[in-house]
């Protein structure tokens, strides 16, 4: 971009920023607000005290850079357990010449903080840590630094990042835009379901469901199921849950329906129908009787959820699971790592993980499971030692990164080949066995992984998506209603956007994504 | 101002000197207004050509005129700005309503007190020291509707009859949830203005009346409320105000949620401005927003001055 545009561009954000002010508004959340914001996959905070670093397992063979000279590497990410790894490895950084300083900016805040220092130019932050949705908007910007050739760079011990290791979906989708590499893969998200195993195998909730429905109970194949077996162990305190008298009420599902990321459990939902976000032409296919039965769905979820599940976001939908409150969920891969942990968890060794719930399609049920979120780490194109930043990044993406995914400590999940080849390394589970099948089971996620938008526009997109997704379980618009104002007001932000270009990007995607075997 | 600009009273400078006497008043008055200028007049300007353009930051496009098309588009077609709006008003009108009423009673009542009236009051004033974010976390632990002390105590006062409701997540009273929060933390502010207003009453008149023979209750009625008026009104003004760009327990505890049911002005201009990047938009809104708050203080100051006219403190 060229710096009289991104200047104009500054000065319109600050007279916005003041502006506002000057007119009664509000300039937003601040990044000291960080830590009290909930935030998915990142539920303690790094400035909690200092958490001990995972031991090291020596799997990956790198070496260090030679020193850089006491330089200093600004990193900012969503505030929590995800920039732990900054932490664990300060010393390496320390090796190399390096100190790292963090700043954590609320999880729902990363689009606008980045975006914000990006427009002006503050060159404030060397190394971003951002979901990959935003991967076209920063990277066809010009906001980040092209990795290509830090990659190439010798000896590759020091610099090379293994990108052949990195799950194609992941190397493809979140790292690269127009064919150039541009971030490096730290989170693979994708949605699984986990259950309590320990109830679904009870010999009486079995006969007892048998009863009921005619059928065996099992973990739900279908959304339909979800809300039958939901229907099923919702119960009230005083009741029997597997031969044990309830001290509390205790409930079938829950959901993530708090304003944010609910819209990614509408497209856990939605996108089994074979569907996608828009058609050739850039019209929005979110509408349709498919999408609306899908939303129905979710709406009914609530009725087998917790009260408050409106206000559920990552760490209470996560606690409901792993504090025995609820007997399945659909969550993030991290999970099953936290209720594998004895001292958050009150369900170790009773929680199973399976495929996201499908729908039947003509007779054969489809799988597919939403991946929101995500992270990737990238140099930011006006760091002022971007040598330095791009070793950061590729440190805690590569070197150090069988150690961060397989500590319950962060909320990182495994993206690598590796990473799902040793699950010795995975030892909050109780033994080997258990770990491998947690990691079996995110293969069968990774497998069944429906894309997010991933153009420019993404977080508008995404975001009214979430807001009439909301409305729809507050009860305030019919599905129907709900899907189709998403739909009005899609078009009204490709329009702004400029839908010829808008149009051409999302074609660009789609064959991404169909190259990839995420769509068919 | 006035001693400034009075030329008896100025400073002797040295014959040395190169400011000349007449120029001194402008040259202290300079550095304010540049600061003015620069934090206030400019952004204001700015702000206000940018509402005539559709800049998306999001694509880095260049701006397009579109005349008064973004106010158009603000007044006539977004329905979440009206609804925003109409969450708005709700904290305002019965947040504020609650905090005068609560803030005068309880400055009746500390007025009376004798001693010990300053720990009384430092203690008062508390949550007004605290940040709002501060206050929405710790709402936020408060309106828990599982592990939450307030269902708690419902259950227990009630014997286990009701066990409250899920304060934040139930769309009915999720923005009752947060009017509360607001009328706790802000409550203390009005009893302070109140008691001030209080305090300002001379004795003596309270004393002439009592002379007179009038009652306790028409001695608050005929002197004590006729004459913290204007008091009052300049409280209701600044919180209402402030009400208007409630933004952070907002924020904190529902971010809008469920649904739209508690998304604020504040709010939604800042979803506009800082996720969506819509510059031209944001600043429609703005001014908007800089407009209603205009008519409704120009009432208030209205009235005040009326008050004023006709012989109150």
């Amino acid at each position: 971009m060229a710096h009289s545009g991104r200047n104009r561009a500054a000065v319109g954000l600050i007279a916005i920023a003041l502006g506002v002010t000057a007119c009664g508004g509000s300039t937003g959340p601040s990044a000291s607000t960080a830590a009290s914001v909930s935030a998915p996959p990142a539920a303690a905070s790094a400035s909690a005290p200092a958490a001990a670093a995972p031991k090291t397992l020596d799997v990956v063979k790198w070496d260090s850079p030679p020193s850089f000279g006491n330089v200093t590497i600004n990193v900012v990410g969503d505030a929590g357990q995800n920039l732990l790894p900054y932490q664990f490895w300060k010393d390496d950084f320390a090796k190399a010449g390096i100190t790292t300083k963090v700043t954590e900016v609320p999880f729902d805040g990363v689009y606008e903080k980045l975006k914000t220092e990006f427009v002006a130019g503050t060159g404030a932050f060397d190394v971003v840590t951002f979901y990959p949705s935003y991967i076209g908007d920063f990277a066809s910007n010009g906001y980040l630094e092209p990795l290509d050739s830090y990659m190439a760079k010798q000896p590759a011990a020091v610099w090379d990042p293994n990108q052949q290791d990195v799950l194609p979906v992941y190397r493809e989708l979140y790292d690269k835009w127009a064919g150039k590499t541009y971030a490096l893969t730290i989170d693979g998200d994708a949605h699984v379901m986990v259950y309590r195993n320990d109830l679904f195998t009870n010999p009486d909730e079995q006969a007892a469901y048998k009863a009921k429905y005619g059928t065996q109970l099992k973990p739900p194949e279908t959304w339909a199921d979800w809300l039958q077996v939901g229907a099923f162990f919702t119960r009230k305190s005083g009741e029997k849950l597997a031969g044990q008298t309830l001290d509390h009420d205790f409930y079938g599902s829950a959901e993530f329906a708090k304003r944010g990321f609910s819209y990614a459990w509408f497209v856990d939902r939605w996108s089994s129908s074979g569907q996608l976000y828009f058609d050739n032409k850039m019209t929005p296919q979110i509408n349709t009787p498919e999408a609306v039965a899908a939303l129905q769905n979710f709406v009914d979820s609530l009725k087998s959820a917790p009260p408050d599940v409106r206000a559920y976001g990552y760490d209470e939908l996560k606690d409901a699971l792993i504090k025995g409150n609820v007997a399945m969920v659909v969550q993030w891969t991290d999970v099953p790592k936290k209720g594998a942990d004895p001292s958050v968890s009150s369900v170790v060794g009773k929680l199973a993980v399976g495929r996201v719930p499908g729908t039947n399609v003509g007779g054969q049920v489809i799988h597919r499971g939403a991946m929101p979120v995500g992270r990737v780490v990238a140099v930011a194109a006006d760091s002022k030692n971007k040598d330095a930043a791009y070793w950061v990044a590729k440190h805690v993406a590569y070197d150090r990164s069988l150690e961060d995914v397989s500590t319950p400590l962060t909320g990182l999940d495994p993206y690598r080949t590796s990473q799902l080849g040793h699950p010795e390394a995975y030892t909050m589970f109780a033994d080997k066995a258990g770990a491998q099948t947690y990691l079996d089971g995110l293969k069968v996620a990774l497998a069944d992984g429906f894309p997010e938008i991933l153009i420019p526009g993404a977080a508008q997109y995404d975001d009214i998506l979430d807001l009439h997704v909301s409305k729809a379980l507050a009860g305030e618009e019919t599905p129907q209603v709900a899907l189709d104002t998403v739909a009005a007001e899609w078009n009204k932000i490709t329009d702004n956007l400029g839908r010829d270009k808008q149009t051409q990007l999302w074609l660009s995607a789609l064959a991404g994504y169909r190259s990839l075997g995420l769509i068919k | 101002m006035a001693a400034l600009t009075s030329r008896r009273r100025l400073p002797r400078l040295g014959k040395a000197s190169p400011i000349r006497p007449r120029y001194l008043p402008t040259l202290l008055v300079l550095p304010a207004f540049v600061v003015l200028l620069a934090i206030t007049i400019f952004p204001l300007l700015f702000t206000a050509t940018l509402t005539v353009l559709s800049w998306e930051l999001t694509t880095n496009a260049p701006a397009r005129f579109v005349a008064l098309g973004n106010f158009a588009t603000v007044l006539f077609e977004d329905s979440r700005f009206w609804n925003a709006m109409r969450n708005t008003a709700v904290l305002v009108v019965v947040g504020v309503g609650l905090q005068v009423i609560l803030g005068t009673g309880l400055a009746l009542l500390v007025n009376r007190v004798r001693r010990g009236r300053t720990l009384i009051v430092s203690l008062l004033l508390i949550p007004v020291m605290i940040a709002p974010v501060v206050a929405g976390f710790q709402f936020r632990m408060i309106y828990n509707d599982q592990s939450g002390p307030l269902n708690y105590l419902i259950g227990l006062l009630t014997g286990g009859l009701w066990h409250g409701t899920a304060w934040l997540a139930d769309p009915s009273v999720a923005l009752i949830s947060i009017l509360l929060a607001d009328v706790w933390q802000w409550t203390p502010f009005m009893i302070l203005i109140v008691l001030a207003g209080l305090q300002a009453i001379p004795e003596e008149i309270h004393e002439a009346a009592l002379v007179d023979g009038a009652t306790p209750r028409q001695q608050a009625t005929h002197i004590t409320l006729p004459l913290i008026v204007p008091v009052i009104v300049i409280g209701i003004l600044v919180r209402m105000m402030d009400t208007f760009k409630l933004f952070d327990i907002v924020y904190q505890l529902t971010a809008g949620g469920p649904g739209s049911t508690t998304e604020t002005i504040a709010y939604y201009t800042y979803l506009q401005g800082f996720k969506y990047f819509s510059l031209g938009y944001t600043a429609a809104m703005a001014f908007i927003q800089l407009a209603v708050i205009t008519i409704v203080a120009r009432v208030f100051l209205g009235y005040q001055k009326r008050t004023q006219n006709r012989g109150s403190l």
